[in-house]
């Protein structure tokens, strides 16, 4: 227990995640992809990768180093593993955004990069796997949280799997024709894999003790709480493995996708009750802006759910897909990703500065690294942006989802230098910023001490 | 002699309530059976195949396996427990620190380092760790050695390493304290209802105000 301490390259993997955030943000600001090229375009398949892998993936795999060992209270497998795991990933995104310019015909075609980016991708995220999977298994029996985390991860090799079919389809070609049916309709899964199992899942499972531990609420894992991670597991296995099986078989994929939708939306009923049970029952009253904004991320969640059941309702699902996927990664991941970090960052800061010298010196709080009502801004910015933008994108808007994703940029600028403050104790007050005992933290990786 | 028991939230831990008292101040851990050798209960609770850690409260026992169904270990375990009670054996076989009489000037020393540890901060909830309800016991023996046993809100915080190195430094500093030890455990886990009448006015604890 006392061993669960700083992981060394939580800080690296939000620095580069915060940098493809703001690239996805600015390209979409340019008009760069949907919705002023199709849905399908290269283009808009270079802004998804650069939000799902660049922003997405590296915040969750960044957060999950520091937290899976929190959630079943033991140390990470390796500190060092998540810095190759770093490398190949960026390599691997770069390799996958010139693969897309090369089919959109911006890049010579010759060699195809694709194939290079699955397996640079592919080796990052097997190399991150690993090392959460070696530090999940010796805590089995797995407490809640860790179970849906466990399952993402499952879900984070499926996508990565189909990921590398695609591009193996589009250059070398597939020989097995089970594979070329997955491929060839399988973007779909390919989707719901990433955003429901890989990321949702893992934010959920991380979700439900993190506001647990911020608002002192009481730990769920109670019948309701289990409710939601057999009937979103076994929706998304549904949609996912049956989706991939009723391909290779040549079957129709609609019932697949119908069965999962049904076991989600159950699911997120669920989770949605879970929620608002946590923060009633919190026993902290004065909550924390992380807390409050974190409220609009669910919002955005069900609003996405609600939206989904209407579209499929009225059979414009295929046509308004892009809003629903922004919403969805915006408004959900992005913004409970973002209102996390703004907590994270500084209590990570706090520790590997002020920890060494608790006891020794008068220290600041956490909440002196950084200043809310400034922050709160922002990140409302960003929401009315973000919810801006996905009605736009519903009306076909294009100049008005520009101007929306123009606010949206201001506001992550905005929200990112607030955490480079707090990284660089700025906002601290200069008589206790540095006491003796204290250092000055790295901007980009942390320094964990060792227990003398 | 009977004895109750009470399923946990953790499905690896049960609680058992021998209906008299087992520790007579404070909380014990043992993690294994090394750590065992003190205590007569604990060692004969160590030779119950499948028992991973156990600790001993005022008036319970909480047993941690590691393999095996409570249906097979459950009976087991009220046996040795009975056998240990029944027997008359103490529960540890040295006065534990928590134990020991409590001297005018060990009582002092005792407040001082109370008011020591109130130095130290949890860092995320920006209060001291004694008026949180963080520290659950302390003591001083002969020899000036200082034993604060202590929690943390949450088990596997990354704080906790800090906290338990801040509290020994602050403990250590107190002038008749020779050496600091610090004992981290879990049982019981920590709730606001630990908290000082101050600390939960300062978050609004049971006064219904919402911020």
């Amino acid at each position: 227990m006392l061993g669960v301490t700083l992981s060394r390259w939580t800080m690296s993997y939000f620095a580069a995640a915060l940098a493809a955030l703001l690239a996805g943000e600015v390209l979409m600001t340019a008009g760069y992809g949907f919705p002023s090229a199709p849905l399908r375009a290269p283009e808009t398949l270079v802004v998804v990768h650069v939000v799902a892998i660049g922003w997405l993936s590296l915040l969750m795999c960044g957060a999950l180093f520091q937290f899976v060992p929190v959630l079943i209270a033991r140390p990470l497998h390796s500190n060092t593993l998540p810095l190759p795991a770093l490398v190949l990933l960026l390599a691997g995104l770069g390799a996958l955004l010139a693969g897309f310019l090369q089919l959109a015909g911006t890049l010579d075609p010759a060699p195809p990069l694709l194939p290079v980016a699955a397996m640079l991708l592919a080796g990052g995220f097997a190399l991150a796997l690993y090392d959460l999977a070696r530090t999940l298994w010796p805590a089995q029996p797995l407490p809640l949280p860790a179970r849906f985390v466990a399952v993402a991860l499952f879900f984070l090799a499926t996508t990565v799997t189909l990921g590398m079919l695609f591009s193996f389809a589009l250059t070398t070609g597939l020989g097995s024709r089970p594979l070329l049916a997955v491929a060839g309709a399988g973007l779909p899964l390919h989707v719901v894999a990433g955003l429901g199992g890989w990321l949702t899942l893992a934010a959920i499972g991380v979700s439900y003790r993190l506001l647990a531990m911020f608002m002192l609420a009481p730990e769920l894992e109670g019948t309701r709480s289990r409710a939601v991670f057999w009937t979103g597991t076994a929706g998304l296995a549904l949609t996912v493995l049956g989706g991939v099986a009723a391909l290779s078989l040549d079957a129709a994929l609609a019932p697949a996708l119908i069965g999962g939708s049904v076991l989600g939306v159950v699911a997120l009923v669920l989770y949605g009750a879970d929620i608002v049970h946590l923060y009633r029952a919190r026993k902290r009253r004065i909550i924390e802006l992380n807390s409050q904004m974190a409220v609009f991320a669910f919002a955005a969640l069900a609003a996405a759910a609600a939206l989904a059941v209407t579209l499929i309702v009225l059979g414009r699902l295929s046509e308004q897909v892009g809003a629903l996927v922004f919403l969805i990664a915006f408004g959900w991941l992005t913004g409970l990703g973002l209102a996390k970090l703004y907590k994270i960052v500084a209590f990570l800061t706090w520790l590997e500065c002020y920890g060494p010298a608790l006891g020794r010196v008068a220290t600041p709080r956490v909440q002196d690294l950084v200043v809310e009502a400034r922050a709160r801004t922002w990140f409302l910015l960003y929401y009315l942006a973000v919810a801006s933008a996905t009605v736009a994108l519903l009306m076909a808007h294009v100049l008005a989802f520009r101007l929306a994703a123009g606010a949206m940029t201001l506001a992550t600028l905005a929200i990112a230098a607030e955490l480079i403050r707090a990284r660089r104790l700025v906002d601290v007050s200069a008589e206790i910023r540095l006491p003796a005992g204290a250092q000055r933290p790295h901007l980009l990786m942390s320094v964990p001490h060792p227990s003398p | 002699m009977f004895i109750q028991t009470e399923v946990t939230s953790d499905p690896a831990r049960m609680t058992f309530l021998p209906g008299r008292e087992v520790l007579p101040h404070g909380t014990l851990t043992f993690d294994d059976r090394a750590a065992a050798t003190r205590s007569p209960l604990a060692a004969r609770l160590f030779d119950v195949r499948g028992v991973a850690a156990l600790a001993l409260g005022p008036d319970y026992i909480t047993i941690t396996k590691e393999s095996g169904d409570w249906q097979h270990l459950k009976p087991a375990l009220l046996g040795a427990m009975m056998e240990h009670f029944l027997s008359g054996a103490p529960v540890l076989s040295e006065p534990a620190h928590a134990a020991a009489p409590v001297s005018e000037a060990t009582g002092k020393l005792v407040e001082e380092i109370t008011q020591a540890l109130r130095h130290v901060i949890d860092p995320e909830l920006g209060y001291n760790i004694v008026d949180l309800g963080l520290i659950y016991h302390v003591d001083v023996d002969t020899d000036g050695l200082a034993t604060v046993t202590m929690t943390t809100t949450s088990p596997g915080c990354p704080a906790t390493g800090y906290l338990s190195d801040g509290a020994r430094e602050r403990a250590a500093s107190v002038e008749g304290i020779t050496r600091a030890e610090v004992t981290l455990t879990y049982e019981p886990r920590w709730s606001t209802d630990l908290m000082s009448d101050g600390a939960k006015a300062h978050f609004g604890i049971g006064t219904g105000r919402r911020r």
